[in-house]
């Protein structure tokens, strides 16, 4: 599928900011299932410097300060991507046992498994509890292949949660997630996660875009759609493995991959250090639009 | 496991072990009697001490020193040794403790015995810390990049990527060619094997060097027959090289590259250390808001506006450095700062997330990484290390717990000695090594060796560990030929040993010949800008100048309304005379007046006990003595290089004699200390006008101060002619007295107090330099000069208000005065007419200064809240 994507934030702020630096994780990264065309992205007021780099993660960064006073911020991106149906593991790709992989997982020293070691540690947002543990081990019982294993976690988290906007803020801690059983798709992402690096698997986090279908017989609404959460579980040897706990679902051609890291801190789409500014206040807005395949 | 124990004794031969020496018997020496200083000095069998190599058998290095410190003889020693201790805190040198609440600060304690090295020894171990610094910069170069140490399984991934010093932000973040480690410091110890072992690294803020110095130059002053001459190697190259390699690292700017010292602030437990190498290397001493990232490079916000910064030695934990891309809850830092790294516009010593290497987990791991990495084997171990996150490892911590110290893998984190458990804490300790393993190590458990300390009058073997300093020189590191020795058991960090009060000693390394002593001033380096008119003062560092003479001012004050208070009070209680006006003192002070008492006897005591608290136990009210000389010493502190040693050492006697006043004190004794903290300020404010240059900084000093006294003393003179209690003669001689300017009275008039002249001596005269128009005139002339050096858009705000004011007064009819007496109404409307004029344009004044030259004051804050 190929999409034009539009994300558009805007902050407005009650008094002059002076001077701010910021980070932008907002173009797309190339991955062997999607393929990026340029992009254009539009600040106003105009930087005064901007540099593009790749983080530890491979991600692509912007960084842009402005230094001139300002009462309201816009980063517009607009950017193409196309998404194959090429993802590496689907429902039925065989795996390794779940024990067999975190044996794998630790004493493998291919150096790629030996990376992956980073992702089955604890991150900013995600520190392991034996409550996750707990909560994860009826989905992983012995023997049973790994994506198995997680597409039954999955699921379970789809069907024990609420999907709940007004529930947390991305300062909500995880364990409250847990025991209130609601959140959104980034808490929902995170508690798989802990759930799987408790059992010491290696989990990390991706940020991207999800097409939003409109309810039959109703007109695409432009603006109305979101960023979204996902996970990946790495399966030593062979690569990493997406599933969409909110969706219940493995990430296709309608997922659309921002970045990933170890968990939203690593890939927060806009952070940024202002001097001045008072009180701000924020919209965002995402749009999501299929190209239309000629017949 | 047994590879990595390698680090342990197996490899301990390679430097200095037992050295050959040919040991003199301690008798030998003629003159020295076995009953002296040293005749007794009782050597452990089992140890290594560093002084004797039996009991009775002296290392042959010590024989001159030995002789010399039995010609001093130990009466004498105590008599330096005290000298020293006086010296030091004359001089200010202290460690901060972070949980005291007064902010007060723990003595340098120094033991005058210096710990000696042969030059060899030193050499060996020098060419092991050398190798050392290599080794980490290489590592860190390797993480920070590659990773090649963790790809090929020289490293677990665990022990870097669970470690809070791995910071993904500073991936790839150094420009091609440059150093990830300039400073490291680190600490060693000899164990009774005669062996040194590195016991930990550290690269963050490698505190000591200022300390180690400082020690140097007191012992020098106070024992100087030691000194003088001594066949020593001298520290002051070592400082040169650091100056040098610090101006190296300007790329951009290599002629006149801008250096700044990044601390934490005076509350930081070094800061004393941070002001003193500030000094001595000529660098800008800045905290992070004095900074300021604008088109991709680190500038300095000064009076004259930015300035671009080259250089920053750091002593800020890295973490703090950045909250864009470090710590997002952190507004300690400077936005922008990695990326102004990434652009090569700014360099830092050390680099940002060098703090990774200060983790003990790596000691287990360095002879494998250093063949990888150096393609030598590594000459100096590390005391023997077992990481926890690593199955066969732990298992061995944890069954031989009561034999070794186990310590989080955190600088300064917590530390166990495992003989000293119970069976609960031990348990506890299992239990949090087995949820966290990768947190935690075991080290051997290692007795020290022992050098000779300064104990009543003898000297007593005690457990000593080092600290080395290496600094980048070119393209290899040089090692400063000594360092800061400490007694310690070498379980606390030297953090925690300072926080407890540790001793520290002067480490000597032996040179061939006598060294000539060489001062540690050193000369000039380089093309100088010659700069006069202070326009690169950071803003803040005018702030905090103009408050210090505003609160050195409001302390005058308050301590001559207190001393005249108590005068006044004696007076009462001996000769029976008037004591009305101490109500209007009371209100003078902002007290409230005790309610009328049955007797006088107990109104006597109301009143001081109002007086003493306001004096020594009230640190509460704003007005007090304590909270005043809090706000001083703060802002003092804050600029403490710009301050003389002189002005420094006053500021100490000033803060014992104010924090820590004799018990039980009455009137009389109250008054006279008084007296003498008088003494001590009026010393400190004639010093600063004698040594401080008289530009910016001295400025705004000055202003601070003037403001404070004429605005004092526009509210005396309101009390006194309007709204007092008690009006009449024995308040005007009151006023006249606080304001010092009864003698000139006397002088002048020859007479019995009379209003107007009163009214003319301290409003009008401009030559009394106690009156209001004096005050305005030396403000009004240094707001001006401010001004004609610094360009600001508000620049006509405070001239404006100043003028105002001294032309009211100088406007004012003094004939329309002239008729005033307390029972006149008429004229007394005129006094406050013309006292309000005066006084409202001088409190915007206070403003207007702010905004003009201190308007930094917004700190940056985060666009969104990113912390979890």
């Amino acid at each position: 599928m190929k999409y034009t994507i539009t994300h558009r934030t805007l902050y407005h702020y009650s008094g002059g900011v002076a001077l701010c630096h910021n980070q932008a994780r907002l173009l797309p990264r190339e991955a062997s299932w999607q393929r990026c065309r340029p992009s254009r992205i539009t600040i106003q007021p105009r930087p005064a410097l901007s540099a593009e780099r790749q983080d530890f993660f491979g991600n692509r960064v912007l960084y842009f300060a402005i230094q001139d006073i300002h009462q309201r911020l816009e980063v517009t991106l607009v950017t193409e991507v196309q998404v194959l149906d090429a993802r590496p593991f689907g429902q039925s790709s065989p795996s390794p046992a779940w024990e067999q992989a975190c044996k794998m997982l630790r004493e493998d020293p291919d150096p790629e498994i030996i990376e992956a070691r980073l992702f089955a540690l604890d991150s900013p947002f995600v520190t392991l509890q034996p409550i996750f543990r707990e909560y994860a081990e009826p989905s992983f019982p012995p023997g049973r292949p790994l994506l198995d294993a997680v597409a039954n976690l999955n699921q379970r988290i789809n069907q024990d949660f609420t999907y709940d906007p007004h529930f947390t803020t991305t300062a909500t801690p995880l364990d409250e997630v847990l025991s209130e059983r609601r959140g959104v798709c980034q808490d929902f992402a995170h508690l798989g996660i802990a759930c799987l690096r408790a059992l010491g698997l290696a989990a990390r986090y991706v940020s991207g875009y999800l097409e939003t279908l409109p309810p039959p017989g109703q007109p695409r609404l432009v603006g109305a759609d979101a960023s979204h959460a996902w996970l990946a579980v790495y399966i030593p040897g062979a690569g990493w493995a997406e599933f969409d706990p909110t969706n219940n679902c493995m990430p296709g051609e309608r997922h659309i991959t921002l970045a990933w890291g170890r968990d939203y801190g690593d890939v927060a789409p806009l952070t940024g250090v202002m001097t001045g500014g008072g009180s701000h206040s924020l919209e965002v807005s995402v749009d999501v639009e299929p190209h239309v395949e000629a017949a | 496991m047994t590879a990595r124990l390698a680090t342990g004794f197996a490899m301990a031969s390679s430097v200095g072990t037992c050295m050959p020496e040919a040991s003199v018997a301690y008798q030998d020496h003629s003159n020295l009697t076995g009953n002296g200083l040293l005749g007794d000095y009782p050597v452990a069998a089992s140890g290594y001490d560093e002084m004797f190599a039996a009991p009775g058998l002296l290392r042959p290095h010590w024989g001159d020193m030995a002789r010399a410190l039995e010609e001093i003889g130990g009466v004498e020693l105590e008599r330096r040794h005290s000298e020293i201790q006086r010296l030091l805190q004359a001089d200010g040198v202290t460690y901060n403790t972070y949980d005291d609440p007064r902010g007060s600060l723990r003595h340098w304690l120094v033991d005058p015995i210096p710990l000696l090295m042969t030059g060899e020894e030193w050499a060996a171990l020098a060419t092991g810390l050398e190798q050392r610094s290599r080794l980490l910069n290489a590592l860190l170069a390797d993480l920070y990049d590659r990773r090649l140490a963790i790809r090929q399984s020289w490293l677990p991934p665990e022990l870097i990527y669970a470690h809070p010093g791995f910071l993904p932000s500073c991936h790839q973040s150094l420009p091609a060619g440059c150093r990830w480690l300039t400073f490291h410091g680190v600490d060693l110890a000899r164990g009774p094997d005669g062996a040194f072992r590195i016991h930990g690294d550290r690269t963050q803020s490698p505190s000591g060097a200022g300390y180690t110095l400082e020690n140097r130059v007191i012992l020098a002053r106070a024992l100087p027959m030691l000194y003088r001459d001594a066949p020593l190697r001298r520290l002051a190259s070592f400082l040169e090289t650091e100056r040098a390699t610090l101006a190296g690292m300007a790329r951009h700017n290599p002629d006149s590259p801008h250096v700044v010292l990044l601390t934490p602030g005076p509350n930081s437990p070094v800061y004393f250390e941070h002001a003193y190498l500030a000094n001595y290397l000529s660098l800008s001493l800045v905290e992070g808001e004095d900074l300021v990232v604008r088109d991709g490079r680190v500038w300095l916000k000064t009076l004259g506006g930015l300035r671009p910064v080259d250089v920053i030695l750091r002593r800020v934990s890295d973490v703090f450095c950045d909250p864009l891309e470090l710590r997002g809850d952190s507004l300690l830092g400077i936005p922008g700062l990695l990326q102004a790294v990434r652009g090569g516009h700014v360099a830092l010593a050390n680099a940002l997330g060098s703090s990774l290497i200060e983790n003990p987990g790596l000691a287990a791991f360095l002879p494998l990484l250093c063949r990888q990495l150096l393609g030598e084997d590594l000459r100096l171990p590390s005391l023997a290390t077992w990481w926890c996150g690593d199955p066969a490892e732990r298992s061995h911590v944890l069954a031989n717990l009561g034999r070794l110290v186990v310590r989080s893998i955190l600088s300064d984190g917590p530390c166990w000695d495992g003989s000293q458990l119970d069976a609960a804490a031990r348990a506890h300790l299992i239990e949090r090594i087995r949820a966290n393993p990768y947190q935690f190590v075991g080290q051997e458990s290692l007795p020290l060796s022992t050098a000779p300390v300064l104990e009543e009058g003898r000297l007593a073997p005690r457990p000593v560990i080092l600290r080395g300093f290496v600094v980048a020189d070119g393209d290899g590191y040089r090692v400063m030929p000594g360092g800061l020795a400490r007694v310690s058991s070498g379980l606390d960090t030297l953090q925690a040993s300072l926080q407890n009060g540790g001793i520290s000693k002067d480490w000597w390394v032996l040179a061939p010949t006598p060294q000539r002593h060489v001062s540690l001033l050193r000369q000039s380096y380089g093309p100088i800008v010659v700069t006069r008119d202070g326009n690169d003062l950071p803003s803040r560092v005018a702030d905090d100048l103009y408050w210090l003479g505003r609160y050195l001012e409001r302390l005058d004050s308050t301590a001559r309304l207190l001393r005249e208070a108590f005068g006044r009070l004696l007076e009462w209680e001996q000769d029976n005379t008037d004591e009305r006006c101490l109500d209007d003192l009371l209100d003078a002070l902002e007290v409230p007046v005790p309610p009328v008492a049955e007797s006088p006897r107990a109104r006597f005591f109301s009143l001081r006990q109002e007086l003493l608290d306001l004096m020594i136990t009230d640190s509460e009210h704003p007005s007090s003595m304590q909270a005043l000389f809090d706000g001083l010493l703060r802002t003092g502190r804050a600029v403490r290089n710009h301050l003389g040693d002189d002005s420094w050492r006053l500021l100490n006697r000033l803060q014992q004699s104010i924090q820590e006043p004799p018990k039980g004190l009455g009137a009389r004794q109250a008054r006279e200390l008084l007296e003498e903290d008088l003494m001590l300020m009026a010393a400190f404010s004639g010093l600063s006008n004698e040594t401080m240059p008289h530009h910016h900084g001295w400025l705004f000093f000055d202003i601070g101060r003037h403001l404070e006294r004429v605005l004092h003393t526009l509210e005396l003179f309101k009390l006194a002619f309007i709204t007092a209690r008690n009006p009449g003669l024995p308040l005007w001689e009151v006023v006249l007295t606080l304001t010092d300017n009864l003698t000139a009275y006397r002088r002048r008039y020859r007479s019995a107090l009379h209003p107007t002249a009163i009214i003319d001596l301290l409003l009008f005269d401009e030559g009394n330099p106690r009156s209001v128009g004096y005050q305005l005139r030396r403000l009004q002339r240094n707001i001006g000069r401010l001004h004609r050096s610094v360009s600001s858009t508000y620049r006509n705000a405070e001239e404006r208000l100043i003028l105002e004011a001294f032309t009211t007064l100088q406007l004012a009819d003094i004939e329309a005065l002239a008729t005033i007496s307390h029972d006149s109404t008429r004229s007394s409307t005129e006094l406050t007419r013309l006292l309000d004029a005066v006084h409202t344009p001088l409190l915007g004044l206070s403003d207007a200064l702010t905004h003009s030259h201190f308007s930094h004051a917004e700190v940056p804050r985060q666009l969104i809240t990113m912390q979890p």
